[in-house]
């Protein structure tokens, strides 16, 4: 039985080993710590009440620029978890916060190209485009897709079963998605947070 | 600043600082050569060069010059500064401190000063400083913001939350009524809701209520309000409100169990232990049920019925909820139902059910009672469940068949390999385990994590070497080979620790628990940075919290098994130094001829294999060395990769007692630090510290094996003391004399009589009669044929269990390992051994450890019969121990770096 909730600071550390045990991009605690103490409403974790976080979506709002918008740094389903649906509802618990809170335009995240079930699930079920690419985006070499989502008017309180349709379509096409969906190589943790 | 100097030689200072503040070093250090041509001896200047090239890498000169420029110009608060400023940046934050209150007193009112004194305090928690220092920074400039934010938290960690209120209040006194501009809202909303949850703290719920209303519509993040409101609410016994509050959060996302739970609250269902009566399950079925209409997309409110729901509802609700999932292939589904598996007549239930699906769909296609066909996956994925149920049942060889068969059904589903693999782990059998992990690796290399799956098998079955090759084929991070380090992956390091202390090579055990040691270590610097950002960004529930998550930071789970690792490594370091070459080679020739061959060859083999490492380290470097981008981040070479120097320190004993410092501190309440404390303790002969370990170990625990053992183990080395001599030896002996007699286990008995008494409170119980059958032997050696006798008469005792499957055994397979290990190391009879291994094999024919029939260690077992006429190549993995040399040398590996595509 998986809770989806807003992630506390107690739960970094199973977000930081369930990153570990599903994505090949890895941040070190610190990074956990800026985003949770930058944007504490826009991470979500999928809760197996067993004490297991068995998923999770770690986002953040640039606000440099002159048009506010989220980015997606990562989200990690454990295998064992697939078909249920939790990276679909982690991210939009997250996208639901960035509009409502900090007023996003738009929603960025990175994806490999190689990466077909992450992809899927970005373009099908919850709508991302690819609005360029980068090449030679992450440490080995590899492109990635730079996807965006339009967010402003749409619904604030966007009610999840709103998605339904696209969602079982999802489902019926295996739903492989769940497991490796990761944005964001580069920053690998070794970003420094800009706290200082 | 550089006030003494001429006004030539003052700008140059200034230099100096801007330089330093932008990180231009070498600019700054030519400034600072000039002015010191010209004076010196100047205090400042050489104090600022110092910090400069502390920044350099140039740490012994830079303390050197500090020191020299201080001692030139005690009167200077910027020596003292920047004399503090390099303590800080070698984490040196008390003597930092001094160095700043030094400064301060010179010049009271530097703003800088205190505000970097201010993060100190919050740093090491000297929280009436950090309150001091505040206010102060607040009286000097009461037009920042961020001065009133800051002294506001310090007063709330200084346990003042009231306080707190009082100045958050007067500072939305100074606001103007339009406040706050757009791009302040969040900031401004994050304040509220920091006050109205320090009102909460102090218990005024009624005032936390109406500020919340009162100031709802400047609260940007909706949810958070809305969950503050339930929270209060509920407190307020509000229910009505509550409940309706609740239902639009549900409403929001129903999927968060919390909801759930409040909402039970709100309508008086709700009870701690899930125990209620038949009318109020009636009306929980019904609420449930309206939910699930209005949800129909939440998991949620479907599975939790199961939890209250009883008898044959909980069946025909089971029944329901299982089968469509069995049907779309949910592989969660079995640890989503293992918490009923507490119930032991759920668990009948389920098992029924189970069977009675498998059977249908495996006759008819169909669910009982329904007319669709189901398509043909849903037989494996019935197969898959009932495996899983066979497993957490120990019925190994059960669940086994039924996973094959799935595997025989569809062969391309990696689910049902880790499931396999994870069966034969419980089973015993951890080398099939990990070859059939690997198997699942190999269907889809870009996986990340049917690899750490795999990783964590080769680890459990001692496979370090190609655990290490395995798991680095997603660790690449530019240049660098493996990151697992530089990114804390923390559960690798801790079962690879483990692994290497099975293995008797406590170096490299040492080398990889102090390293997650290291990291908890860094976590707790990285608060550092948040102190400042925090009050700016105005996250201030979530920066309070983050303060008291660090401050408990050492009581996670990895940190203590980290730590207990570490003092186990110590102490046996202690126990058996590491011997010296001439000792070594006076040990070969004690050897048997063939024993002597095993052992050069295991030696040859390591020299190899350090030879091969050696020289992919100097390809890495050389690789780095060109790296095009031309940053040179040449990662330091570990001296020390094996730990070998860990191992030659001096006393291996107070390296143990600073970890076990922090587990007392931060795991009191666990078992094992008490254990681990009698251990050291004893070893020290600081008797009386040994003997609060035992007491620790009784108020947690009296009836656990341990506790006994430490208790007889801690009796019996006492009366075989000399009799007290010194002062210090007669306090000691009068406290244990006070204290006897209030042990209640002991009370007047003797420790033979203790001993027996406790057998005769335990006698079924294998691991207790383990412990008295050693402590006869302590206490008695010459009883040892009773003692081993009191082991062998154990018996294996079904636990009473009515379902359709046959009885489980008592006996845990960890437990027998364990009994096996104290027959041949402290009673020291191999004959008993022996004996113990063969009934043991019988019990567990998967299992390796005993050689059980069906297990991989026997050459002929059924397993390696299949595994030899399998076409799969992983097959080799089984042969031999050393699968990494086998692996490496055949090439395979090197065509899996070419062939592997990171997710």
């Amino acid at each position: 039985m998986v809770c989806i909730r807003k992630a506390t600071i107690d739960d970094l550390l199973a977000m930081q080993t369930c990153n570990h045990l599903c994505l090949a991009e890895n941040f070190q605690m610190k990074y956990y710590l800026y985003h949770i103490l930058s944007w504490p409403q826009l991470l979500y974790v999928a809760d197996d009440n067993n004490g297991h976080i068995v998923g999770y979506v770690l986002a953040k709002v640039e606000e440099e620029s002159n048009e506010c918008h989220g980015h997606i740094t990562s989200l990690a389903v454990l295998r064992t978890h697939r078909k249920l649906g939790l990276a679909t509802k982690l991210m939009n618990a997250a996208q639901n916060a960035m509009v409502q809170v900090f007023g996003a335009e738009y929603v960025s995240l990175h994806v490999r190209k190689s990466n077909r079930a992450a992809f899927n699930l970005y373009a099908e079920t919850l709508g991302y485009k690819i609005h360029d690419v980068e090449a030679k985006y992450y440490a080995d070499g590899e492109d990635a897709y730079d996807m965006r989502k339009k967010l402003k008017g749409k619904q604030i309180h966007h009610h999840p079963d709103h998605g339904r349709h696209v969602h079982g379509h999802h489902h019926e096409h295996g739903g492989g998605c769940c497991s490796s969906a990761e944005a964001e190589a580069k920053v690998s943790g070794k970003k420094e947070t800009k706290a200082t | 600043m550089g006030a003494s100097l001429p006004p030539k030689e003052a700008n140059l200072f200034k230099l100096i600082v801007k330089s330093y503040e932008t990180k231009q070093y070498k600019k700054g250090l030519k400034a600072a050569d000039s002015i010191l041509k010209k004076f010196p001896d100047h205090g400042e200047t050489l104090a600022m060069k110092g910090l400069t090239l502390n920044c350099m890498d140039r740490k012994s000169e830079a303390y050197e010059l500090v020191r020299q420029g201080l001692k030139n110009d005690l009167k200077s608060h910027v020596c003292w500064h920047v004399y503090g400023l390099l303590y800080r940046s070698d984490r040196e934050y008390r003597e930092a401190i001094k160095c700043y209150r030094n400064a301060l007193r010179i010049d009271p009112d530097n703003i800088e000063i205190l505000r970097d004194l201010s993060l100190l305090q919050a740093q090491m928690r000297d929280l009436t400083g950090f309150v001091e220092t505040r206010q102060q920074l607040l009286s000097l400039k009461p037009n920042h913001r961020m001065n009133w934010i800051g002294f506001a938290v310090a007063h709330h960690l200084n346990s003042n939350a009231s306080k707190a209120v009082e100045i958050l209040e007067a500072y939305e006194g100074t606001l103007e009524d339009d406040h706050p501009p757009d791009n302040e809202r969040c900031e401004h909303g994050e304040m509220l809701l920091y006050k109205i949850s320090l009102l909460e703290e102090c218990g005024f719920l009624e005032r936390a209520l109406a500020e919340l209303h009162k100031k709802e519509s400047k609260i940007v993040d909706k949810l958070d309000c809305k969950e503050q409101e339930v929270s209060l609410l509920l407190k307020l016994g509000r229910l009505e409100e509550g409940e309706k509050l609740l239902r639009a959060l549900l409403f929001m996302n129903p999927d968060n169990y919390r909801y759930y739970e409040g909402l039970q609250k709100c309508v008086g269902l709700y009870s701690e232990n899930s125990h209620f009566s038949p009318d109020e399950i009636d009306r929980l079925d019904a609420l449930y049920k309206s939910l699930g209409q209005q949800y129909q997309w939440s998991s949620a409110v479907k599975r939790i019925p199961l939890d209250f729901l009883q008898g044959d509802r909980f069946q025909e609700a089971a029944e329901n909820y299982i089968r469509p999932l069995v049907t779309k292939g949910v592989p969660s589904l079995f640890s989503d139902l293992s918490p009923l598996y507490d119930h032991p007549c759920k668990v009948d239930i389920l098992e029924q059910l189970m069977l009675k699906l498998e059977h249908s769909i495996r006759t008819t296609s169909q669910y009982p009672g329904r007319a669709e066909k189901e398509p043909p996956s849903t037989l494996m994925w019935s197969l898959f469940l009932l495996a899983q149920h066979h497993d957490r049942r120990g019925h190994y060889d059960i669940a086994l068949s039924k996973i094959n068969e799935a595997i025989e059904h569809t062969p391309t589903v990696i689910d049902l390999y880790s499931a396999k693999s994870r069966i034969l782990k419980h089973a015993g059998d951890l080398a099939a385990a990990a070859a059939l992990a690997d198997e699942a690796r190999c269907m889809d290399l870009a996986d990340r994590y049917i690899n750490s799956d795999c990783v964590k098998r080769m680890l459990q079955a001692d496979q370090v070497a190609l655990a290490e090759k395995t798991a680095v084929l997603f660790t690449k991070d530019g240049d660098q080979h493996n990151n697992l380090h530089d990114m804390q992956c923390m559960w690798y390091e801790l079962a690879s620790g483990e692994s290497y202390f099975r293995q008797g090579d406590l170096g490299r055990a040492l080398k990889k628990f102090l390293a997650v040691e290291k990291h908890y270590a860094d976590i707790t610097e990285d608060q550092f940075d948040f102190h400042s950002y925090c009050l700016r960004k105005m996250t201030l529930r979530a920066y309070v919290e983050m303060l008291r998550f660090q401050d408990r930071l050492h009581s996670h789970a990895y940190f203590h098994k980290a730590a207990a690792g570490a003092i186990r490594c110590y102490l046996k370091l202690y126990d058996s130094p590491p011997k010296s070459t001439a000792e070594e080679d006076d040990d070969m020739s004690k050897l048997l001829p063939s024993q002597k061959k095993k052992m050069r060859q295991k030696q040859r083999k390591a020299e190899a294999r350090a030879k091969k490492e050696a020289e992919e380290k100097h390809e890495e470097s050389s690789a780095a060395g060109a790296s095009k981008s031309g940053k040179r981040h040449v990662k330091p070479v570990d001296p020390d990769p094996h730990g070998e120097k860990l191992l030659k320190i001096e006393d291996p004993l107070l390296e143990a007692t600073k970890y076990l410092k922090l587990l007392q501190k931060n795991s009191p309440d666990s078992l094992e630090t008490h254990l681990l404390s009698f251990e050291l303790n004893m070893r020290k002969q600081k008797i009386l510290l040994a003997f609060q370990a035992v007491k620790q170990l009784l108020r947690l625990d009296a009836e656990h094996p341990d506790s006994h053992r430490c208790l007889i183990k801690f009796f019996h080395k006492a009366r075989s003391m000399a009799t007290p001599m010194t002062d210090t030896e007669k306090l000691v002996w009068s406290v244990l004399e006070a204290e006897r007699p209030t042990i209640s286990q002991l009370h007047e008995k003797s420790l033979t009589e203790g001993n027996e008494i406790f057998l005769e409170r335990f006698k079924d119980s294998l691991l207790h009669r383990a412990a008295v059958a050693e402590m006869l032997y302590v206490l008695e050696p010459d009883r040892k044929l009773e003692a081993i006798r009191l082991i062998e008469e154990s018996t294996n005792n079904m636990v009473p269990k009515k379902g359709a499957l046959g009885p489980v055994r008592g006996w845990k397979l960890k437990d027998c390992i364990e009994v096996h290990k104290l027959l041949g190391t402290v009673l020291d009879d191999n004959e008993a051994s022996l004996r113990w291994k063969v009934r043991c094999a019988e019990c567990f024919p998967y299992s390796t450890y005993f050689e059980g029939s069906c297990s991989s260690a026997v050459p002929n077992s059924a397993y390696n019969q299949i595994r030899k006429s399998s076409e799969n190549g992983s097959a080799d993995h089984l042969e031999g121990g050393e699968t990494a040399d086998s692996l490496a040398s055949n090439g395979r590996l090197e065509a899996f770096k070419d062939l592997t595509i990171c997710p």
